[in-house]
């Protein structure tokens, strides 16, 4: 490209007037081996830009957003499942206590009776061993009187 | 949307957000962290992305605003020892310890402009996005985008000439 044209294309560039290809070709121009001595100092701008588009992001991307949100499903789940293993155990003994109830007032009476016996039964049994008692209180009136 | 072809998609962009965000936090590290935190909200946001017209400059967008609050967070988190005469030294001191390296010098010009100039200088010069794309990402208007460019050019090149021709201020 000619020199004037080079020149023209600078000024409109400083003023913000080129289009982006306009300044292609100014960058194609300037990263060229030679360049006029006057216009020597636009040569370390040009590639500067050029030779600054080529810096690359050295890290790689990590999305470790996944695994945090699966343990926090597992955490929430197995409280869920304590929570509810406590109250159905609970309700289940509470259900077992009303198992010894009769509709019937007659049974029912019956049924009071009969245990009542057994427990008099029982008690009866436990006094017979009280006989031992008497011979105590046998010997015990031999002496003192 | 599946893993590897939300990776896919943003590798075709993935460069360009880190060289802006190096291009304002000017360190590597930070750029790195920036581009990585920008990459997992829009991951985080993958339901809406087929609702983005511009899914790139959308995350060019979150870029910048990113960095602008890393900026401004070092701004009030550090005690800002602000004077001219340090700052002038400082720079000259840089001049000399780069001038050896005429590109590094150019980008130490550019990092020495405003943001907003810097920006649409890395967006327009380096990655070649139009006016009309630029604007839309730094939700500015078409004439800003072009003054500013126009600035930041001419301010580089009133830096290049006068090193050109003073040599080593």
């Amino acid at each position: 490209m000619e020199l004037s044209n080079i020149e023209k294309l600078l000024e409109k560039y400083f003023e913000g007037q080129t289009t982006i290809s306009e300044e292609k070709e100014l960058k194609v121009y300037f990263t060229r081996e030679t360049v006029p001595s006057h216009l020597e100092s636009y040569k370390d701008m040009f590639q500067y830009f050029s030779e600054e588009s080529t810096i690359t992001a050295t890290k790689d991307l990590k999305l470790h957003t996944r695994k945090k949100s699966r343990y926090a499903w597992i955490g929430m789940a197995a409280s869920i499942a304590l929570i509810a293993g406590i109250f159905l155990t609970k309700t289940d003994q509470t259900n077992k206590k009303e198992l010894g109830t009769y509709e019937d007032p007659e049974i029912a009476l019956q049924e009071t009776k009969k245990i009542l016996n057994m427990v008099s039964q029982y008690m009866n049994e436990g006094k017979q061993e009280l006989v031992y008692l008497k011979k105590f209180e046998n010997t015990k009136n031999k002496f003192i009187k | 949307m599946k893993e590897r072809t939300f990776i896919t998609l943003t590798n075709g962009f993935k460069d360009k957000l880190f060289r802006l965000s190096k291009r304002l936090l000017v360190s590597n590290e930070e750029a790195e962290d920036a581009t990585q935190e920008v990459l997992l909200k829009l991951w985080k946001n993958k339901s809406k992305i087929a609702e983005y017209k511009n899914v790139e400059a959308f995350a060019m967008t979150m870029t910048k605003n990113y960095c602008y609050d890393k900026l401004k967070a070092k701004e009030t988190g550090n005690l800002k020892i602000v004077h001219s005469n340090y700052k002038d030294e400082r720079a000259s001191l840089q001049r000399q310890v780069e001038a050896k390296d005429s590109l590094d010098w150019v980008g130490r010009i550019m990092n020495g402009l405003p943001e907003q100039q810097r920006m649409i200088i890395q967006l327009r010069d380096i990655e070649q996005y139009n006016n009309a794309e630029i604007a839309e990402m730094l939700g500015l208007n078409e004439t800003t985008v072009r003054v500013a460019l126009s600035r930041g050019r001419k301010k580089i090149r009133e830096e290049l000439l006068k090193k050109h021709n003073y040599g080593i201020v």
